[in-house]
């Protein structure tokens, strides 16, 4: 493999496993050579985003492919291709590993018992499809091919939310997800509208073209962030996007697709980093997110729904660095994220595949039956805490200065809780499933089983990851084209400081937990707010379709059928002349003749 | 004595009315030929008659060719007749209106 052809087979590998088993109907429903071939092509695409990577932090020049697409007046409208460069290779790099990985852990995840050899098959080729989709988001060279992959990845969200279609939440959840990404996605597509009519481009690189109002457009395509990326008001979803598979929790709504939206940012940072407005909104919207979705994640007694919470809460770190102009903080966060998110869903996996129970009230005590997993969640824990040397650290304490230098005192100081809630809620779910004896243990599960090293594997791969990956910020950085370095100064301590302050109170609530002081879980879910959005669906979106319906109905499609009545009367009529008795045509021809006749006579013949 | 063109072309308007009015009221497919005959041969009439004005034989060509044509004619229109009535029993063309609107 060449390095011109590298960026084919990132896209080009996948396709072709998801075409074979969208064809192929036989191979599809074999179940393990379907997840065999879809993970030796998602392998092989893994394999050429590490070349491409390795080509870029060497230095190598951006490689780019592109070709017309949609001729209008024999200019282009679009162009498609293949973008490598500092901000597209590295993501590429981790959507590979972490879909790599998943897709290994799936192996042993979806065990026979539960699923058919269909189900798995099905799996699979949602999962090629994603691969695809994300690289193609990924390595757009455009806003507008990055659009088709954003709708297309969260298809397969949708897909892979309502896998388990026979339960009816995960069907609602499903709709729910496609639905909320819908309504920004509308904002999204306007957003490329307005700047297609006032630059007639679809392109990052702003340069030489015409001035257009960055502000509108930069909140347009924000709208579509919020939601993908599931920041407050729209990360209602995110939750309840855990009815799917948990391996498609870690790879979808933790590690990758989620982050989509922080990479729109990054890719589109002239437009993003254009306007001051849409900057600070970026800020606020960020930290409010980390700090309210870690408060929720507090609430939560399911231990996937605490990880989806988390997940929103980390998004919002992300966006709240970008916010801050810290583009390599943001998307080293995210990278580091990616990582140890996906490490902590593996884990909660692992868990749930041994104890079947997604309630941490239900766990309990099962270091002793699962140490292998024990120790990798709790490395995935400390980074999310942010504990060096583990990435977390790293990655936030650079997001945490860029908002101190920014000036944005109340972003920063959300975010600083933020951290101390990170540890208060993790330390409390480690200790629960882990180490404290459970509240209503189910006998039968109650030491739990190790997972088989199909799991174990992938999770060893990302926790080396999460181990190592914060000493190559510097390396990160500078291929990302920022100049801000970590240093290690009063913001990080302070973090520390009220990370292990957070990790502290978690301990000492079960403390006193156990004499009795505190009682059951909580378990809040923000439904006021799906409540709100419901009401709006209902009350007013509901009638303002019904009234778009009847213009519709009645004056659009009226003014046709009136058009259709029209000539309907009109056939009835002249078939009438066709009555099917011969004397009655040779009346016509008479009468004909004898006008013809009358004219000639009157007027004369001519010539 | 010269009978005038006139006279002839009256003759022959009244052949072709009389054709005509067949043709337009009679049910049955026979006569309804008969009409169609009848104002074939007003034609024809013509023809001659303005040959015989003119001093030429080229009217009586041209009506031997129209004679000629209205056997062919009325043979296919037989045929057709022939046919109407094994399809429906009946000669009365009222009977074939398949084709009615």
């Amino acid at each position: 493999m060449t390095l011109s052809q590298a960026p084919f087979i990132v896209i080009f590998a996948p396709l072709a496993a998801f075409l074979l088993l969208g064809a192929i109907a036989p191979l599809r429903r074999s179940g393990k050579a379907a997840a065999g071939l879809v993970i030796l092509a998602t392998a092989f695409s893994f394999e050429a985003t590490v070349e491409l990577l390795v080509h870029v932090l060497r230095g190598g020049r951006d490689l780019e492919l592109s070709y017309r697409w949609i001729r209008v007046a024999g200019e282009p409208l679009a162009e498609v291709g293949l973008l490598v460069d500092g901000t597209s290779a590295p993501m590429a790099a981790v959507v590979g590993l972490v879909a790599l990985c998943v897709q290994i852990y799936s192996l042993g995840y979806l065990g026979p018992e539960e699923h058919t050899k269909a189900d798995i098959g099905r799996y699979y080729t949602w999962h090629a499809l994603f691969v695809v989709a994300m690289q193609s988001l990924v390595l757009a060279p455009n806003l507008l091919q990055l659009f088709i992959g954003w709708e297309l990845v969260g298809l397969c969200s949708y897909l892979l939310i309502g896998f388990y279609w026979e339960r009816a939440y995960a069907g609602k959840a499903a709709v729910k997800a496609f639905w909320v990404n819908k309504f920004a996605d509308s904002f999204l597509m306007l957003g490329l509208v307005v700047l297609w009519v006032d630059t007639q481009s679809f392109g990052w690189d702003l340069a030489g073209l015409p001035a257009f109002n960055v502000t509108t457009v930069g909140l347009l395509l924000l709208m579509g962030t919020v939601a993908k990326s599931a920041q407050v008001p729209l990360h209602i979803w995110l939750p309840d996007a855990m009815a799917g598979p948990t391996p498609v929790s870690a790879l979808l709504h933790a590690a990758t697709m989620v982050a989509a939206g922080v990479y729109l940012v990054l890719r589109g940072w002239p437009i993003f980093g254009g306007s001051e407005v849409t900057l600070t909104a970026m800020a606020w919207i960020g930290s409010i997110t980390a700090i309210t979705a870690a408060i929720f994640a507090c609430l939560q007694d399911d231990l996937k729904k605490l990880l989806a919470y988390s997940t929103c809460s980390q998004l919002g770190y992300m966006v709240a660095a970008l916010g801050a102009g810290g583009m390599a903080a943001g998307y080293f966060h995210l990278t580091t994220h990616a990582f140890f998110k996906a490490l902590l869903f593996l884990g909660a996996g692992s868990v749930i595949h041994a104890t079947h129970q997604q309630s941490m009230s239900r766990m309990g005590g099962l270091a002793k039956g699962m140490p292998v997993t024990f120790v990798l969640f709790a490395i995935g824990s400390a980074a999310l805490v942010g504990l060096p040397p583990f990435a977390g650290f790293f990655s936030k304490e650079l997001v945490l200065a860029e908002l101190w230098h920014a000036g944005l005192t109340v972003p920063f100081l959300l975010c600083l809780l933020g951290a101390a809630v990170t540890g208060f809620y993790v330390t409390r779910a480690l200790l629960r499933v882990f180490l404290l004896s459970g509240e209503h243990r189910m006998p039968a599960h109650a030491k739990g089983h190790e997972s088989p090293w199909t799991m174990l594997l992938p999770m060893l791969a990302l926790a080396v990851l999460t181990l190592g990956a914060g000493f190559f910020q510097a390396d990160f950085t500078a291929t990302v084209a920022a100049e801000q370095a970590f240093h290690f100064g009063g913001v990080g301590i302070a973090a520390m400081a009220l990370a292990l302050a957070g990790v502290t109170a978690g301990v000492l609530v079960h403390r006193l937990g156990a004499l009795g002081v505190t009682g059951g879980t909580p378990m809040i879910e923000d439904r006021p707010l799906d409540a709100f959005y419901e009401w709006a669906y209902k009350a007013r979106l509901l009638d303002y379709a019904a009234a778009i319906a009847w213009v519709d109905r009645y004056v659009v499609d009226g003014l046709m059928n009136l058009g259709a009545w029209w000539t309907l009367r009109a056939a009835e009529l002249a078939r009438r002349l066709q009555s099917g008795r011969i004397s009655d045509y040779v009346w016509a021809v008479g009468m004909g003749m004898l006008a013809v006749m009358a004219y000639g006579l009157v007027y004369g013949l001519g010539a | 004595m010269v009978i005038p063109l006139s006279a002839w072309l009256t003759l022959a308007a009244l052949m072709f009315a009389c054709g005509l009015y067949a043709v337009l009221t009679r049910r049955n497919a026979l006569a309804l030929l008969l009409g169609v005959e009848l104002m074939a041969n007003a034609a024809n009439l013509n023809l001659v008659a303005f040959g015989a004005a003119q001093g030429s034989y080229e009217g009586q060509v041209m009506a031997l060719f129209g004679m000629a044509l209205t056997v062919a004619e009325v043979a296919v229109g037989l045929a057709v007749v022939i046919q109407l009535y094994r399809r429906h029993k009946d000669i009365r063309i009222d009977a074939a209106s398949e084709l009615s609107g």
